[in-house]
């Protein structure tokens, strides 16, 4: 019943918001992205000194408030700072009654093998976006994405000459341990994006990701595989006789990518289809084009 | 059993291990029996083959190496402490390794990335020396030492999660190592720990002559002419030695040291010498053993297993089930904390009264904000916030402080209380499994019935185990053990998946007053006061056990019924805080010691101080949890681990020394 309130208070309020600057509070990282976007500064982000070593891009302004841990964030802070509207993800569902005291509350969905997170992210977005009253300038930012990836495919098209290689995107968790991105990641949805087929099949998991020993990297025995820095034991690693005889190092099919988070909003594919797409370019024309291994 | 041989029996075990490295390496590098035939015989040189050689077989070495270390460091642990709980995890020398190389990765990573092993090393040594001086002379031999140990890893586990809780980015690496893996990706790691090995020749030649001398008794060694404490003492810093560069050169494995003595032990090894030398053979063989079902786990489910898990899996019921067969009959050497005042005083009570309004004060007025620190009372909606927070609090602390005084009575056992029986772990790993299980999205609503049905299941188990020998405290403290490594490997397991989900795996298990909804927080302080009520109707009943079961026999008291009831009582305490709080640590301990040191002996005024102290004491950890890291915040069952574990260690140290 309460939940029907605040809706229909939200599309009252909606077009109000549009004329001044909006006072919202985004507890999760996604919507912190996906308002920066909206060119909204948000009142407060939870973990906001991790959102700026970690997810970079889009820039949060110095000046914002960490309004606590994504996990636990500050209530009595919140209360202090009046916003308007309180972003979360299902996370924070179960302390939503708290929240709603403070200001009305947006719950978007997270990461999950249930359903696509490309989608959800998309569509977070535009919902945000539409009770914010700003549906043309999200048009306008997501056309925009869409014509730069675009942009990236043709260019790794020219340099691949068509024939596009197979890619599985790792981050190295220990020198003998690497997470891989699988089915329902972002980088996966990224590389789908830029038309790229994954170089690994693995089963779903709801984070998208599979920790696996390193030795099953060398089953990768066509296509690339693009490392996602920083790893701190790299130099330990990479001079190691086992890693220099994986065949995708031999054959010069490896590349580290810039750090990216992979756990972002639906622009987080932009920045990891540039990564992505900038490493690749990198990479000799001829490497690793073939049908996709499998993990069986 | 006992019929072979020594030397059959050595030849039996080495047989067995051939076929056991052969599936291991089988498994290891992922190729069947006829391709590896192949591969040696052909001359062509691919990847598979690097393979074996750089990967499977480093591996194979490692976990030899490692499982004969740690067999042979758990049998000279035992040997010269003559006690069968003994080893590398149960004093504490694992969690402090953890710890060590927590610190370092978050204050010079780069030093930890390359040299960690220093860092682990340092930690396992102090850890030890902590617990060796709590445990003291005469409590070496028995379960003080244990019981320390425990201690110990409660406190530096809470210390490590509390770290890893607000640095979360950072650590991320560690948690495979905390898992305890044995992957190599070259013979880097074998070639280190090899030559720091070697150190175990000279041990299997030197160590049986004062061990077996120890074995007839310390008086008539000495009356032989050995000086026996330096030569203990040169052992156990060998042992020490060999464990802390295993833990650092493939992580945390627990168990493997505690069992392989005691299954030397049963199947036959009688003198010092075979004990040493078959320990180490049967370690090696254990190691391989698991590892082997960790990389089968592995094939299966596509996903990493590491070996520190399969390790605990299986060690976690071996271990109660020697401690049914070891330790049947009460073990009278308890640890004793320094004896406080002789009657409750009214300065004391002024002091806790004055004390407890400072608390109550500080909790709900005195809170920091966008521009700084402020005292005043909270408006309306802050204050709606607030004192669900402070009464789960109170409420929680009250509760735990009662359960410990009555374990603590009715065990006769001055270190019972519910975090180190295992209920709190009870309750702990179930909630793991129900993350496991139903994912994080569900997570806040399912944790709570978890936990209660966890704590309720330890219970159950303790009540099986525990009628046949008279609920002896010993038995009871090792399901603690026990449940407490269990639930550190399925924890360690859980976090180097390295999802979302850990992190908020390691928020509830930190124990936090964040989530207590106004409902609750009722729910709470009306079940604390309940239950404690109900426990103050069991005072006569309390004061007779604490005196002896003869006693109140004697007096016409119904002793297992009562007691059975008062377990029940403690477990529905229990379950009722770990549920919405998550486990907390050493509270429950500590309070009814506070209470008795400061002169509340008989029951009531024990219980109603004890109470009040777990609140305050509870309150004040909350607030500091709440201000400390503005606008983060720590759980308060991490704050209040920490101080009360640490005031609890500084008292039995200053008790040992004084």
């Amino acid at each position: 019943m309460n939940r029907w309130l605040f809706g229909a208070l939200l599309l009252w309020l909606a077009p109000v918001w549009a004329s001044e600057a909006p006072r919202v509070a985004a507890l999760s990282w996604e919507a912190t992205e996906h308002l920066l976007m909206l060119d909204v500064t948000p009142l407060t982000v939870a973990d906001a000194d991790d959102y700026r070593a970690w997810v970079v891009r889009p820039t949060l302004p110095e000046g914002v408030p960490s309004a606590g841990a994504r996990l636990e964030p500050n209530l009595e802070l919140l209360a202090e700072l009046r916003p308007d509207l309180i972003v979360i993800a299902p996370l924070l569902e179960d302390i939503r009654p708290l929240l709603e005291r403070i200001a009305p509350v947006q719950v978007y969905q997270g990461f999950s093998q249930e359903h696509d997170n490309q989608q959800v992210q998309r569509e977070a977005f535009l919902d945000l976006a539409h009770s914010l009253g700003r549906e043309a300038l999200a048009e306008q930012r997501l056309q925009a994405m869409d014509a730069e990836l675009a942009q990236w495919r043709e260019q790794l098209q020219a340099h691949y000459r068509e024939r596009l290689p197979t890619v599985t995107v790792i981050r190295f968790s220990s020198p003998t341990a690497a997470f891989i991105n699988g089915p329902n990641s972002m980088p996966q949805h990224a590389l789908a994006l830029l038309g790229l087929q994954p170089a690994m099949d693995l089963a779903p998991s709801p984070w998208g990701i599979t920790q696996v020993p390193i030795t099953v990297l060398g089953r990768v025995e066509e296509g690339v595989v693009l490392h996602i820095e920083p790893f701190a034991q790299q130099a330990q690693l990479f001079a190691s006789p086992l890693w220099q005889a994986m065949p995708f190092v031999r054959e010069q099919r490896f590349a580290a990518m810039p750090s990216t988070w992979t756990y972002g909003g639906v622009f987080s594919l932009q920045y990891l289809a540039e990564a992505i797409g900038g490493a690749l370019l990198k990479l000799p024309s001829e490497s690793g084009k073939a049908p996709q291994q499998s993990l069986e | 059993m006992t019929a072979v041989s020594a030397p059959s029996r050595h030849l039996l075990t080495l047989l067995a291990l051939l076929p056991l490295a052969l599936l291991h390496l089988w498994l290891a590098a992922d190729l069947d029996p006829f391709e590896l035939w192949a591969m040696l015989d052909s001359a062509e040189h691919g990847f598979a083959f690097l393979q074996l050689q750089l990967s499977a077989l480093p591996r194979l070495s490692m976990a030899l190496l490692t499982g004969a270390a740690l067999g042979l460091s758990g049998s000279l642990l035992q040997q010269i402490t003559q006690n069968r709980l003994v080893s590398p995890m149960t004093i504490g020398a694992s969690s402090g390794a953890w710890l060590g190389l927590v610190l370092a990765t978050l204050l010079v990573p780069t030093f930890a990335a390359n040299h960690g092993q220093w860092a682990a090393l340092v930690g396992a040594l102090v850890a030890v020396g902590l617990v060796l001086l709590i445990a003291g002379r005469s409590g070496i031999g028995g379960l003080p030492l244990v019981l320390g140990g425990m201690a110990m890893n409660l406190l530096l586990g809470a210390l490590a999660a509390g770290l890893v809780l607000i640095n979360n980015q950072y650590t991320q690496g560690l948690f495979v190592w905390g898992a305890g893996d044995l992957a190599q990706i070259d013979w880097h790691w074998v070639q280190w720990l090899w030559p720091k090995l070697l150190l175990a020749v000279p041990l299997l030649i030197l160590a049986p002559r004062p061990l077996s001398l120890l074995q007839i008794g310390g008086d008539a060694a000495q009356a032989r002419g050995l000086a026996l404490w330096p030569v203990m003492l040169v052992l156990f810093l060998a042992a020490l030695w060999l464990c802390s560069v295993s833990i650092t050169a493939v992580g945390l494995i627990g168990f493997i040291g505690l069992l392989t003595p005691n299954m030397a032990k049963m199947l036959g090894a009688r003198t010092a010498r075979d004990e040493l030398f078959y320990s180490a053979l049967l370690g090696a063989l254990l190691l391989l053993g698991t590892d082997a079902l960790a990389l089968l786990a592995n094939r299966v489910s596509g996903q990493l297993v590491p070996s520190g898990a399969a390790a605990a899996l299986i060690g976690a019921p071996v271990l109660l089930w020697l401690a049914r067969r070891h330790l049947a009959a009460e073990d009278p050497r308890g640890l004793q904390l320094p004896r406080g005042a002789e009657r409750f005083s009214w300065r004391s009570a002024l002091w806790v009264a004055a004390l407890a309004l400072l608390a109550l004060t500080v909790a709900l007025g005195l809170a920091r904000g966008v521009d700084g620190w402020r005292l005043q009372w909270p408006s309306a909606l802050v204050w709606s916030l607030r004192w669900p927070r402070v009464l789960t609090a109170a409420a929680a602390g009250a509760g735990l402080a009662i359960s410990g005084l009555l374990l603590q009575r009715l065990l006769r056992n001055p270190l019972a209380s519910p975090d180190i029986l295992g209920l709190s772990a009870g309750a702990t790993l179930a909630v793991m499994l129900a993350l496991i299980v139903f994912g994080g999205a569900v997570f806040g609503s399912v944790a709570p019935l978890a936990a209660f049905v966890g704590s309720l299941a330890v219970l159950a188990v303790l009540m099986l185990l525990g009628r046949r020998h008279h609920y002896s405290p010993a038995l009871m403290a090792l399901l603690g053990i026990s449940l407490g490594a269990l639930l550190n490997a399925a924890l360690q397991f859980v976090l180097a998946k390295g999802t979302g989900d850990s992190f908020a795996l390691l928020g509830w298990l930190a124990g936090s007053t964040y989530r207590a909804t106004p409902a609750q927080a009722l729910w709470l302080a009306f079940g604390v006061l309940l239950f404690g009520a109900l426990a103050l109707l069991f005072q006569r009943a309390l004061t007779l056990i604490g005196i002896g079961d003869g006693v109140a026999a004697s007096r016409g008291l119904n002793v297992p019924r009562v007691r059975l009831a008062l377990l029940v009582l403690v477990a529905l305490l229990c379950a009722l805080v770990t549920s919405l709080l998550g486990p907390v640590a050493f509270l429950g301990l500590l309070a009814p010691h506070i209470a008795v040191m400061l002169g509340a002996r008989r029951v009531m005024p024990q219980l109603l101080l004890a109470a009040s102290l777990g609140a305050v004491l509870m309150l004040l950890a909350d607030w500091v949890g709440r201000t400390l890291i503005f606008p983060l915040q720590i759980p308060v069952g991490i704050v209040a681990s920490v101080l009360c574990g640490g005031y609890f260690v500084f008292l039995l140290i200053r008790g040992r020394l004084t």
